[in-house]
C-alpha cells in the first residue's frame, strides 16, 4: 500500500510540475464551459444533459492526454529502470499511476460543477439525474484513463500512445451507431454493449444501471490487468 | 552477515529472438567484495546488470540475489538491491530532494529516518548544495552524483553501478570512488566500467566479458600474473623480413612472430614475439638476431590490466562464432 502511495504521490507532484496537468484542466474547463452555455441558450432548460453529452466527446480526447505519459514517459526518460526495478509490484505501479490520472479526471469533474451554480440559481434541475451524469462521467473517464494507460504501457511515445488510445476510445464512443446498419440481433445487441457512449446516455439519463457501472469497471478492470501482464511480460 | 554470495549467476542465458546477448554466464560476488565487470561496448555488461538488478529476466539459468532468485522473487530481492543504470534514472520536473524522499519510501526507509537517510546520501556524494534544486537544472556531473545517491539509500547490501563515474570530473572521480570503496567493505558491489585503472584500483576482482561471454575473472594482479604465462618481446630490427623470422622461430622458447615493416624508417622492422614466461629468452633472441641483423631495440613487456584485458577481448570469439 505505501509503494502504491508513494508511486500515486510521485504521479501527482509530476503532474503538476509540468503542463500538462493545468493544459487539460484548462482546455476542459474551456470546452465544457462554451458547451453549457451553449446547450442552455440553445435549449432554455435548466438540464446538463446536452453538456454530458459533449464532456464525454470532450473527454475522448483529453484523456489521451492525461494517460499518455504513464509509463511511456518513464521510457523515455530512462527512469523506467528504475521503477521496475525498486520494490514495487506491477499491480502497485499500475494503481499507483492510475489513482494519479484520476485525480486529474476529478478535479475536471469537480471544475465542472461551476456550471451547476447558475442552473440551480435561475432553475430547479433535478438533482438526482445530475448526480447520475456525474456518476457516469466519472465511470467513463476511469474507462478511458485505464484504456489510455495500456497503451502508454506498451508503447515508448507518448504521442503514439495518445493517438492509438484516441483512435480505440473514439471507436468505442461511435460503435454504437453501427446498431443501424447491423440486421442480425446478436451483433447489434455486441455493438449496443461494447458503446461507451450509449451506456453513458443512460446515466445522463438519470438511470444508474447496474450494466453500465458494470461495463465500465469491467473495461477499466481488463485495461488494467493488461498493464500489469504486459509489464510482468517484458520483464 | 551472510557468508553465501550476495549475488550469484548459475549458466545465465538471455536472448531477444533468435540472438543471444549473454551466454551461460556463471559468476558470484560475496558480501564485502567488489568486483569489476570490465568489456567492450556491447559485450553485454549492462544486460547482465539488468538481469541482477530485475529490471530484465534471464531466459535460462538462474540468478539470485541475497538469496532471492530473482525470477521468482524479484520485490523481495529489490529491497537489497541499490542500482544505477548506465543513464542515471531521474525524474527532471522533480526536485533533488523530492525525488531522494519518493525512492527512499518505495525502499522502505521508516518515514522518521528518511530525512537522515537524505542526509546521509547527499553528505556522501556532495549533493547538500542542491538538495533544493529541480533536477533538470543539475550539471551532468550532479545528475551522476544524484544517480548514485539514490542507489545508495537504504544501505542496500548489494550495490550494482553501471558507468559510475562517466561524466565525473577528475576530482569527483576520485570522491566517487571513495564512496564506493567505503561501501564495499561490507556490501557487495559490482561495478562495470571502462575505465581499467579504475578497476585496479578500487575491485577485488575483475570479471571480463565480450560477446556476452565470460572471458576471465579474477583479482587483477592474478589475471596480469596469468598472462605472464605467455610474455611479449618488442624489437626493432633492420633486415630481410623471412630470415628474420626464421631466425626468431628457431630460438627456444618463442612461440609465434609478428614483423611488421616501420613506414617512418624503410628497412626497419617492428617485431612482437610472443615468448614462454621464462628467464633468458630475451637473452637467448638477442644472441640469435646479433651477428646476422642489425638490432636497435630489444624490450620484454610486462602485461597491464590494459594489455590482458586487450588480449582477452581481441582473442575471443565473437557471439555467432562460439560454440
Amino acid at each position: 500500500m505505501s509503494g502504491t502511495l508513494a508511486v500515486y504521490q510521485k504521479e501527482m507532484a509530476t503532474y503538476f510540475r509540468s503542463p500538462i496537468a493545468y493544459y487539460v484542466v484548462a482546455v476542459f474547463l474551456l470546452g465544457s464551459g462554451y458547451f453549457f452555455l451553449y446547450n442552455i441558450f440553445l435549449s432554455g432548460e435548466t438540464a446538463m444533459a446536452g453538456t454530458f453529452q459533449n464532456m464525454g466527446v470532450l473527454l475522448m480526447t483529453l484523456a489521451p492526454v492525461i494517460s499518455m505519459r504513464l509509463l511511456a514517459a518513464e521510457y523515455n526518460a530512462g527512469t523506467a529502470e528504475l521503477l521496475l526495478t525498486l520494490p514495487l509490484t506491477p499491480w502497485q505501479i499500475v494503481i499507483g499511476k492510475f489513482l494519479g490520472a484520476v485525480t486529474i479526471l476529478l478535479l475536471i469533474t469537480a471544475g465542472t460543477m461551476v456550471d451547476l451554480i447558475p442552473l440551480y440559481l435561475f432553475g430547479t434541475p433535478e438533482t438526482t439525474t445530475i448526480l447520475a451524469g456525474y456518476i457516469g462521467f466519472v465511470l467513463l473517464g476511469l474507462a478511458c484513463l485505464a484504456v489510455g494507460q495500456l497503451f502508454s504501457t506498451v508503447t515508448h511515445n507518448q504521442i503514439v500512445a495518445a493517438l492509438l488510445s484516441a483512435a480505440v476510445l473514439l471507436a468505442f464512443w461511435f460503435v454504437g451507431h453501427l446498431q443501424t446498419f447491423q440486421a442480425s440481433p446478436g451483433v447489434r445487441a455486441l455493438v449496443g454493449y461494447l458503446s461507451f457512449s450509449l451506456h453513458f446516455t443512460d446515466f445522463i439519463q438519470g438511470l444508474v444501471r447496474t450494466e453500465g457501472l458494470v461495463f465500465y469497471l469491467v473495461v477499466s478492470a481488463i485495461a488494467l490487468t493488461l498493464s500489469v501482464a504486459y509489464l510482468q511480460w517484458r520483464r | 552477515m551472510s557468508t553465501s554470495p550476495a549475488i550469484h549467476l548459475d549458466s545465465v542465458s538471455k536472448r531477444y529472438g533468435s540472438r543471444t546477448i549473454i551466454h551461460d554466464l556463471s559468476f558470484s560476488v560475496a558480501p564485502g567484495e567488489i568486483v569489476g565487470f570490465l568489456g567492450p561496448n556491447g559485450a553485454g555488461k549492462t544486460t547482465t546488470m539488468r538481469m541482477i538488478a530485475g529490471f530484465t529476466a534471464a531466459t535460462s539459468g538462474r540468478v539470485t540475489v541475497a538469496g532471492h532468485d530473482m525470477a521468482t522473487d524479484n520485490v523481495s530481492a529489490a529491497r537489497l538491491v541499490g542500482y544505477l543504470p548506465e543513464r542515471p534514472p531521474l525524474y527532471d520536473v522533480l526536485d533533488v530532494s523530492a525525488y531522494l524522499r519518493f525512492v527512499a519510501r518505495v525502499k522502505g526507509v521508516r518515514r522518521a529516518a528518511i530525512r537522515g537517510e537524505i542526509e546521509r546520501v547527499a553528505a556522501a556524494c556532495r549533493l547538500e548544495a542542491v538538495l533544493d534544486f529541480e533536477i533538470f537544472k543539475l550539471s551532468k556531473g550532479y545528475r551522476q552524483r544524484l544517480g548514485l545517491a539514490q542507489a545508495l539509500l537504504g544501505s542496500p547490501e548489494v550495490l550494482l553501478l553501471d558507468e559510475p563515474t562517466a561524466g565525473l570530473d577528475p576530482g569527483q572521480i576520485q570522491e566517487t570512488r571513495e564512496v564506493i570503496r567505503a561501501f564495499g567493505t561490507d556490501h557487495a558491489v559490482l561495478l562495470s566500467t571502462h575505465i581499467l585503472a579504475e578497476a585496479t584500483l578500487i575491485c577485488q576482482r575483475v570479471a571480463i566479458i565480450n560477446h556476452g561471454r565470460l572471458l576471465a575473472i579474477d583479482s587483477p594482479s592474478g589475471l596480469q600474473r596469468a598472462m605472464e604465462q605467455t610474455n611479449r618481446v618488442a624489437l626493432r630490427v633492420t633486415g630481410a623480413a623471412p630470415a628474420l623470422r626464421d631466425t626468431l622461430l628457431a630460438v627456444d622458447g618463442v612461440r609465434g612472430v609478428d614483423l611488421r615493416a616501420d613506414a617512418a624508417e624503410p628497412g626497419v622492422l617492428t617485431v612482437d614475439c610472443q615468448v614462454d614466461a621464462r628467464d633468458g629468452v630475451e637473452a637467448a633472441i638477442a644472441r640469435a638476431v646479433a651477428g646476422r641483423f642489425d638490432l636497435h631495440r630489444l624490450e620484454r613487456s610486462q602485461p597491464t590490466l590494459e594489455n590482458v584485458f586487450l588480449r582477452y577481448v581481441q582473442e575471443s570469439p565473437a557471439s555467432g562464432e562460439a560454440a
